[in-house]
């Protein structure tokens, strides 16, 4: 316990330091939300009174420094482009994000690891063959085109689930369960869009795995001792392959707000990669500060968990 | 000529749906490929915002089909003989979608809000004439007058901007207020919900002054992806879509569909840096000019919908010259481009089939902005095609930020040689903003185009306010411009647009879209 309080004490410095840092960078990208106008009508005396209203006119640390005390007062801002507060920005589009998201996420992890287990024992049998020749087709289809063929086949074809979007809007006064599974309906190409490029990679990761920890001597010594087959690969193997599985998926914890930006584009998926993507063409800086804000907090907090997973799947870590 | 195909087209049409009836609860299913960015008229400037704007709230005075400015929320206005008086007779029967009634003190609020510098809006200096502001009198609640400084004929345009409602706004912050993305309006319809990255429904105002609007209610959908957006076209979730030209053929086989093509307010153009060392010579931007075969460029980027353009404004404005003969054309003919090459002192290099002068090579950079397919293939085209008369010419594809950072910066010469853009014009002809040698470098005359004669000429036509003196000043205008070759204009791309033909009542095909009159669009019902 002391050592997690400890942790996250740490982390807030980090984020401070992360924030500087970005905003720094933002900085660095050529122009600004009052400098975006290409627009015979706009005149240029009221580009420089509209960058003196925003406050662009003072140096880039007074910047930072006005944005950090607001943050500390619980004040994110508002955006330059839409007048809403970060906050309300980002908080409607996170539902929708997550959702798409948390859920892609375990269906990868349910299907990873019998795939990745069984394909890693069976070395070179056709199962394996077949998983392997499916992940570098994963990996390989852009999902931009994945998404729209997706599109083309279920939807114009054999016209069995919407094209686009998030939810019926007919159905706003609906109640909670025909809601839900019209949403569900709409997420199911996004998400095997996802599944697919996904699934690909973690799978190649856990087969090597796999494969590397059964040829290990503690694994010949197990066989050695007569030690069934089932046993040797779910009680002493699984739980080392998964270690960098655990990795990989605290490092993707970040990404599950942040959303995918291609997936979102190609489904009109009401998500953060939408609103950060476009806050970054138009320069709105208090919306990408509060999402940078978000995610460096979850990756910090995605390593804080990974490494608790490490502790106790394997104790001698946590003895060091 | 154009105007003439499509109205054959639209007759054609009304007929087909002449047996429909209109459905009195239809809705009407659009799509908007981005965000709005927030509903208020004085702070918005993207199209997407204005789109929805348009049906929620009025001007006191809107455009027509015809591009003809009429009142909206008056029943008549008057403008003085001088040209500075704008007297407006506000209608008594309009009601904010909150059942307020509608006055004078509406009008006078939004144009001093915006007259205020707290406010975060680019509109400001369209009421400032000559640095003088405007002064609003109200006579009674239903009598304004709006006096300017000294006569200015844009000014008409700029008081069309939509009013706000005065006693919601009074008392807030209008920078951060919640009405900006739930407004409140005058307009035919009134708004009930956006869900970001979703859509925004509007449905139908029963009390709206005008003729009762014929659909329930209004979807936008918002569909960033085009060809997502094409897709849900063809299936039938909207109605309405824009079709790019080399998808044409496979949306002219869908029976759903009928298929409207017209012009926008648009031109595409090159724009040369004038205070270059080697384009400053009228003779090499004229080489460039002879060099490019226009109408090659329409057949083949534009798939031939479009038509090659020779001055900078659009034929579907009034402004437009009636006799073209007077207006220059440096047309392809590589022959006298290599001729003014030669006059300008260049040399051909047989060798590497180049123009050279003092031993360097003539060889010129042109930025595109990333993203714009259109502007990425003629660029190529136009490649070849100085290549052919011994001109090279570089492509840089830019991220738009970065080119407007380039076009738009304050250093006199500016860092390029050439661009690859286009303008969306106004109704109102005036382009000082553009040609006018005050806007340089801070503003967008940014190729620093400099000429006294059109200098003067700009400030006359924008102080006459009689139409016809008016044409005539801009057709000199626009005939010194082309002389000039500040620009090579290219052309007018066709705007071609797929309508469900479950939608009846569309207005004629033109700049001012075919939904012009939203009340009059109705949807009939489903089989």
């Amino acid at each position: 316990m002391k050592y997690i309080v400890k942790r996250v004490l740490l982390a807030i410095p980090l984020i401070i330091v992360m924030t500087f840092i970005a905003f720094l960078i933002m900085k660095l990208a050529p122009g600004d939300p009052a400098n975006m106008y290409m627009d015979p009508s706009v005149s240029a005396q009221d580009v420089i009174q509209l960058k003196k209203n925003l406050g662009f006119d003072k140096p880039v640390g007074i910047q930072y420094v006005i944005w950090l005390k607001n943050i500390l007062k619980g004040n994110m801002g508002y955006s330059y482009i839409t007048s809403k507060s970060v906050f309300a920005s980002i908080t409607e589009r996170l539902p929708a994000t997550l959702l798409l998201s948390v859920s892609s996420m375990l269906l990868i992890i349910i299907s990873t690891f019998p795939l990745g287990i069984i394909a890693g024992a069976k070395k070179g049998s056709f199962f394996d063959n077949a998983v392997t020749v499916l992940s570098f087709l994963g990996l390989s289809i852009p999902t931009f085109w994945l998404g729209l063929m997706f599109i083309l086949f279920f939807s114009l074809k054999l016209d069995l689930l919407p094209t686009a979007g998030f939810m019926n809007p007919s159905l706003t006064n609906a109640s909670f369960l025909i809601k839900a599974f019209d949403i569900g309906k709409h997420m199911l190409l996004p998400l095997l869009t996802i599944l697919i490029g996904g699934l690909a990679v973690l799978t190649r990761y856990h087969r090597s795995g796999i494969i590397n920890i059964l040829e290990m001597d503690y694994i010949k010594a197990a066989r050695a001792r007569g030690l069934s087959e089932t046993r040797i690969l779910f009680k002493h193997a699984f739980k080392n392959a998964a270690l960098p599985i655990i990795t990989i998926l605290g490092l993707s914890l970040p990404g599950l707000i942040g959303g995918s930006f291609i997936i979102e584009y190609i489904f009109s998926w009401p998500g953060m990669g939408q609103l950060g993507v476009s806050a970054i063409f138009a320069r709105d800086y208090p919306i990408l500060m509060g999402t940078i804000l978000f995610s460096s907090a979850l990756i910090i907090m995605g390593n804080l968990l990974a490494d608790i997973a490490y502790a106790w799947i394997d104790p001698r870590i946590k003895k060091s | 000529m154009m105007v003439l195909v499509v109205g054959c087209k639209k007759d054609k049409s009304l007929n087909d749906w002449g047996a429909q009836v209109p459905d009195p609860n239809g809705m009407l299913n659009l799509s908007l490929s981005a965000e709005p960015s927030l509903l208020n008229p004085i702070l918005s400037t993207d199209a997407y915002s204005s789109e929805v704007i348009g049906k929620v709230f009025n001007g006191l005075i809107r455009i027509n089909e015809d591009l003809k400015p009429e009142p909206d929320l008056a029943t008549s206005y008057n403008v003085s003989e001088d040209g500075t008086i704008y007297t407006f007779y506000l209608r008594k029967d309009v009601k904010w979608h909150d059942g307020r009634n509608f006055t004078a003190e509406d009008v006078s609020f939004t144009f001093k809000t915006i007259m205020n510098p707290d406010t975060n809006t680019v509109r400001r200096s369209n009421y400032y004439i000559n640095k003088k502001p405007i002064s609003i009198i109200i006579v009674n609640d239903y009598v304004l007058k709006i006096i300017s400084p000294e006569p200015f004929a844009p000014l008409l345009m700029s008081l069309g901007i939509e009013i706000l409602p005065e006693h919601i706004l009074n008392k807030d912050d209008i920078n951060k207020s919640k009405f900006n993305f739930n407004p409140i309006g005058t307009g035919p319809y009134k708004f009930v919900e956006w869900k970001s990255g979703q859509y925004i429904k509007l449905v139908r105002n029963e009390n709206y002054f005008g003729p009762k609007p014929k659909v329930k209610e209004i979807l936008y959908k918002i569909i960033p992806d085009t060809n997502t957006n094409l897709v849900s076209l063809s299936k039938q979730e909207i109605d309405m879509a824009g079709i790019p030209a080399k998808d044409l053929k496979r949306f002219e086989k869908d029976e759903n569909l009928e298929i409207f093509q017209y012009q926008k307010l648009h031109y595409s153009y090159i724009g040369i840096n004038q205070v270059h060392p080697i384009l400053y010579d009228i003779r090499v931007r004229k080489a460039i000019s002879h060099a490019i075969n226009k109408d090659s460029l329409v057949r083949s980027v534009l798939k031939g919908k479009g038509k090659a353009a020779w001055l900078p404004t659009s034929p579907e404005l009034w402004s437009y010259p009636d006799n073209q003969n007077n207006i220059p054309k440096y047309d392809y003919s590589p022959e006298k481009s290599r001729k003014l090459l030669v006059a300008a002192g260049y040399e051909f290099d047989h060798q590497k089939k180049l123009y050279k002068k003092n031993g360097k090579e003539l060889a010129l950079t042109i930025f595109v902005p990333k993203g714009n397919k259109v502007g990425e293939k003629c660029v190529q085209i136009i490649q070849q095609f100085l290549a052919q008369v011994g001109i090279k010419l570089d492509i840089q594809v830019k991220e738009w930020r970065s080119l407007l950072k380039i076009i738009n910066a304050s250093d006199n010469p500016k860092k390029f040689d050439m661009v690859m853009l286009g303008w969306s014009l106004g109704i109102d002809p005036d382009s000082y903003s553009i040609w006018h040698s005050s806007q340089y470098p801070n503003g967008f005359n940014f190729i620093g185009y400099r000429n006294l004669a059109v200098n003067k000429l700009l400030i006359a036509g924008r102080q006459e306010v009689n139409i016809p003196k008016r044409k005539a000043i801009y057709e000199e205008i626009y005939q010194k411009i082309a002389f000039d070759v500040p620009y090579i204009f290219l052309f007018y791309p066709d705007t071609i647009i797929g309508v469900n033909k479950r939608v009846g009542g569309l207005s004629r095909p033109g700049p001012a879209g075919l939904m012009n009159r939203i009340e009059d669009v109705f949807v009939t019902k489903p089989l």
